[in-house]
């Protein structure tokens, strides 16, 4: 009998009932050959592991990290409010210290959708992190700084997008460059906005990293960084597409890898998002995972068809990653001296393409540069679908003047031909909405 | 004439059913020799041998002989490949890891080493070494390493248990654990099956003799032979089946109390069937692939000890002998009964003696004290068992559909058996707010139970129509299969194999067969499905037998 050293929850979701389509990756048996590997191995067996079932999220969980336009019950489906809700049960579990840490092994996944949803992106239509943390930020008010590590091989633009004004949610990726792979984004220069200079922090990584340069990050960038910030609480975004055999992707990361990872990360809650090699990664990672959440030797784990020799990466990438990391080092500790915008208020414009649904959106923001709070803002968004909508977001621990800011752009919208005006007030934990 | 026989620790009992009736009991005392017990169980029930139409026996042969580790050294040869280290799960120097690997899909990808199989089968026989357990990992998606390991090692073993043969589940660790523990006990129940067989002849009884399963349904003699571990914990089986027989309203989700001296053992029958553990029971403190009843039992009976603490009383969990009215050394619940009058079989007066001093602490009435000790105990009875009904329904689901329609189990019926249970039957109904039955022959509810438990086996079909392979490893079937196998060929494939396997695998042809479980995935090549994977879960439907329940 193995007994673990830590307690860990297991919330296993394959929502063997959803697909986006038969052949589409995000397909219906996406997670059955994990449950066999899981199963097989008696991981759930440890002393120590534990699995629990998962929960739904509620209209209003998911209201406050997102505008959904129209509104909630036409951009998800049950089973987004299954997967969110595990999550939800994952922090749960850790918050009320019923295990040390827990993994949400559930599908669909969510770090692509952003903070305004007109459909689905990059397969996810509601970010399942965010509606996580914005759960536990009304519940459990002590959890004041959250570190979200995103070590999918996507750029994890939706949680980018959701914390970009949030000082209080450091947001770290670690993705193939976007120059290479979709959705195109995740640079450096993107930092964060003008209230949460340095809290956006994007590590693009050359095709075919391997373990190597991989660890290389975590340990020489991501862990420094955090003992800087010191987070209460650590979510990694788990995806498993930096894989060497995933279909859509081109790295060269391993189980063990991932699993040497977590085991350096230490997060509180892990959340499977992407990861497509279904039967020769899949398996073998979520069962690292698992094994080094919980403190248990995963040494042996291992694919079947593992040649590191064959995946090591070129000594020119490891000597990018090296030169990559020192300088992201160097911008992380300049931090606090940078140069916030003089005026007000900061505006920024942008279009969002929706790969899923096939939608363009067109935004126009305004957000309130303060000092007192992390700033009230407004997205003016209109899509290809034809809503045109005003959505306002106060955040938690508002000053009283970007409250006031807020409540105006509330209730005296700009012009009259918006579809509707929402309203996140995180304080009250009001989430309002004025058809037009 | 149906017999049944339930071996307990110490009391033995029996009973003969003819059709809807029974027409005799025993009790007696069980004795160091199982046989003559049985034989003594038997002659006791004074009936025309000629007469009876099959003996079921429920022992406790194998699962002492398992939790005293009273059983026959057995050697394990077992390939694994990568994964989680597997000599973390060997408990003997006879277990040997040899090279060999077989992923989820069935596919090998490490072979095994003939070499290296003999060369282990050797140092086994030469310690006299006589049964070996044979494992693989993922061997239930494909057994050729088993049976290529058992090929090399043939000749040289008198007792062989191959891991796929004894159950269809994934769980490598209790593959190791339930193969081990069926070659161990083989030895064992082999010579007892035999000597039973030979004690019946001589008593004239020629017809068959099954064997009770932690199921709670039985299989034949012979099939107990090969699958000794299956009959282990048929003890809480016989006492459940016992409790589903004389249930008058089978198809009102029924909470099933065994209240002993001791403990009480809590189940829950839904639509006349218990609910089993979904990975497999425990025993000797490790986890098997076991088929077995979902049993809660609670260190709550008629003889918990009680105690006073401060202004508290407790109850159990430990009980330090026979109730103080029966000369025990403390007070117990039974005591309170017979202060109360409740219970008249002890002497009452030292009932009296035992619980007098708890109400003078307490400074309470006599009466009001033993009517809370009362309380307290059926409050810890329903305490486990709100716990128990909790752990069902909080079970994890893996489909949306089940997410939103979830099947919640709410017993709305008590049943009661065991000795305190007539007594108790008042408190139970007023502590759990519903009606509480308490059968008439609940004291031979055990051996009851195995006479009228249905024969049960399980059986697991994988088919993959890409590596156009379909596996049944319980039957040992590995065979190619056309790509155009659907869902209900194979389903249709599977009802044939249960009922042409019947022989074999000890039931009876007839049995009612239901689908446990049935998934169909596609297997996607690129963007485009290549195949099918299907995984299939069969039974013959545990129950009593229709002879009793159809009146
Ligand atoms: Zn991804
Ligand atoms: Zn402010």
């Amino acid at each position: 009998m193995i007994t673990a050293r830590r307690k860990t929850g297991l919330i296993f979701f394959p929502a063997y009932d959803w697909e986006i389509s038969p052949s589409h990756p995000e397909r219906q048996e996406r997670l059955l050959y994990t449950q066999d590997q899981v199963m097989e191995e008696g991981v759930l067996d440890i002393e120590g592991i534990t699995e629990f079932k998962a929960g739904l999220a509620t209209e209003k969980d998911i209201c406050r990290p997102h505008f959904c336009v129209p509104d909630v019950e036409s951009r998800i489906t049950p089973s987004h409010s299954v997967s969110a809700g595990g999550c939800i049960e994952a922090a749960r579990l850790v918050l009320d210290g019923t295990v040390d840490n827990a993994f949400a092994l559930v599908r669909p996944p969510g770090h692509h959708a952003m903070r305004v949803v007109h459909g689905a992106r990059g397969f996810c239509n509601i970010n399942i992190e965010a509606v996580m943390i914005e759960w536990v930020r009304k519940h459990y008010p002590h959890i004041r700084k959250i570190a979200v590590v995103d070590t999918d091989c996507h750029h994890g633009d939706g949680t980018q997008d959701v914390y970009w004004h949030d000082p209080n949610v450091l947001y770290i990726s670690l993705h193939q460059d976007g120059r290479t792979l979709y959705p195109g984004s995740g640079f450096p220069e993107e930092f964060g906005g003008p209230n949460a200079l340095g809290k956006n922090l994007n590590i693009p990584l050359p095709p075919r990293t391997s373990d190597e340069g991989i660890l290389h990050v975590m340990e020489h960038f991501v862990m420094p960084v955090l003992k800087d910030f010191e987070p209460d609480l650590i979510i990694n975004s788990a995806g498993q597409d930096n894989h060497y055999s995933d279909p859509i992707t081109n790295m060269s990361f391993t189980a063990g890898g991932y699993a040497r990872l977590n085991e350096i990360l230490a997060p509180d809650i892990c959340v499977l998002e992407g990861g497509y090699s279904i039967e020769a990664a899949l398996p073998y990672v979520n069962t690292g995972i698992i094994l080094a959440l919980a403190g248990v030797d995963y040494s042996y784990i291992r694919e079947p068809d593992l040649d590191p020799e064959r995946i090591r990466e070129d000594p020119r990438v490891i000597d990018y990653i090296r030169n990559l990391t020192d300088d992201l080092l160097d911008l992380w500790s300049r931090r606090e001296h940078f140069e916030r915008p003089q005026e007000e208020f900061f505006r920024r414009s942008r279009n969002i393409f929706y790969d899923t649904d096939g939608i363009s959106e067109s935004q126009h923001e305004v957000v309130r540069v303060c000092t007192e709070c992390p700033g009230a803002y407004r997205i003016d968004s209109s899509a290809s679908t034809g809503y045109h909508v005003l959505a306002i977001h106060i955040p938690w621990g508002a000053c009283s003047r970007c409250r006031e800011q807020g409540l105006a752009w509330f209730e005296k919208p700009d012009r009259k031909n918006y579809y509707a005006v929402y309203l996140q007030d995180m304080d009250n934990d009001e989430y309002s909405v004025k058809i037009l | 004439m149906i017999i049944g026989i339930d071996i307990g620790g110490t009391h033995t009992d029996a009973v003969c059913v003819d059709g809807r009736n029974i027409t005799a009991t025993a009790k007696t005392v069980t004795g160091d020799d199982l046989v003559h017990t049985i034989r003594d169980a038997i002659e006791a029930l004074a009936i025309d041998f000629s007469k009876i139409s099959r003996t079921v026996l429920s022992t406790t042969l194998s699962t002492n002989s398992i939790i005293e580790k009273k059983y026959a050294p057995a050697g394990m040869i077992v390939s694994a490949g990568p994964g989680i280290d597997p000599r973390r799960y060997f408990f003997t120097d006879d277990f040997h890891l040899v090279e060999g690997a077989i992923d989820h899909r069935g596919r090998e990808y490490i072979p095994i080493r003939a070499d290296e199989v003999a060369r282990v089968a050797g140092t086994l026989k030469k310690k006299g070494v006589d049964g070996v357990g044979i494992v693989s990992k993922f061997s239930v998606r494909n057994p050729s390493h088993e049976i290529a390991i058992h090929s090399i090692i043939n000749s040289e073993f008198e007792h062989v248990s191959l891991g796929h043969t004894l159950s269809g589940g994934l769980n490598f660790p209790r593959r190791i654990h339930t193969t081990f523990f069926n070659t161990a006990v083989m030895p064992v129940q082999k010579r007892f099956v035999h000597s039973v067989r030979k004690a019946l002849a001589e008593l004239g009884i020629r017809s068959p003799l099954l064997f009770l399963k932690a199921d709670g349904g039985t299989f034949s003699d012979s099939a107990a032979d090969r699958h000794p571990v299956e009959t282990i914990l048929s003890g809480p089986a016989a006492s459940m089946m016992g409790g589903l027989a004389l249930c008058h309203d089978p198809q009102t989700t029924t909470l099933m109390l065994d209240i002993g001296g001791t403990t009480t053992d809590i189940g829950i029958l839904i639509g006349g069937v218990p609910i089993l553990e979904p990975k497999g029971v425990d025993i000797g403190g490790l986890k098997t692939l076991v088929r077995g009843l979902k049993v809660m039992s609670v260190g709550a009976g008629g003889d918990s000890c009680v105690r006073v603490s401060g202004s508290e009383i407790l109850v159990g969990p430990d009980r330090d002998g026979p109730p103080a009215c029966m000369g025990g050394p403390s007070p117990t619940p039974m005591d309170a009964l017979a202060v109360l009058g409740q219970f008249t079989k002890g002497d009452r007066q030292k009932a009296v003696q035992a619980v007098t001093p708890i109400a003078g602490r307490l400074g309470q009435d006599l009466s009001d004290v033993c009517r809370r000790i009362i309380s307290i105990l059926v409050g810890n009875i329903k305490k486990s068992a709100c716990a128990f009904i909790d752990e069902v329904n909080r079970h994890p689901v893996y489909t949306i559909y089940e997410m939103l329609h979830p099947e919640i189990v709410e017993p709305g019926q008590l049943m009661a058996i065991g000795g305190p249970a007539a007594q108790l039957k008042p408190y139970l109904e007023e502590s759990f707010g519903m009606r509480c039955t308490v059968p008439e022959h609940a004291m031979v509810a055990n051996a009851l139970g195995a006479a009228l438990a249905r024969t049960t086996r399980q059986i697991t079909l994988t088919a993959d129509t890409q590596l156009r392979r379909m596996i049944c490893p319980e039957l040992g079937i590995d065979e190619q299969i056309p790509a155009s196998m659907t869902l209900s060929d194979l389903r249709r494939r599977g009802e044939r194999e249960l009922r042409d396997n019947a022989d074999r695998l000890g039931i009876s042809a007839q049995g009612e067969i239901s689908v446990l479980e049935e998934q169909v995935f596609n297997i996607v090549r690129g963007f485009s499905t290549t195949g099918r994977n299907m995984r299939l879960k069969l039974q013959t439907k545990p129950g009593v037998i229709e002879e009793w329940s159809a009146l």
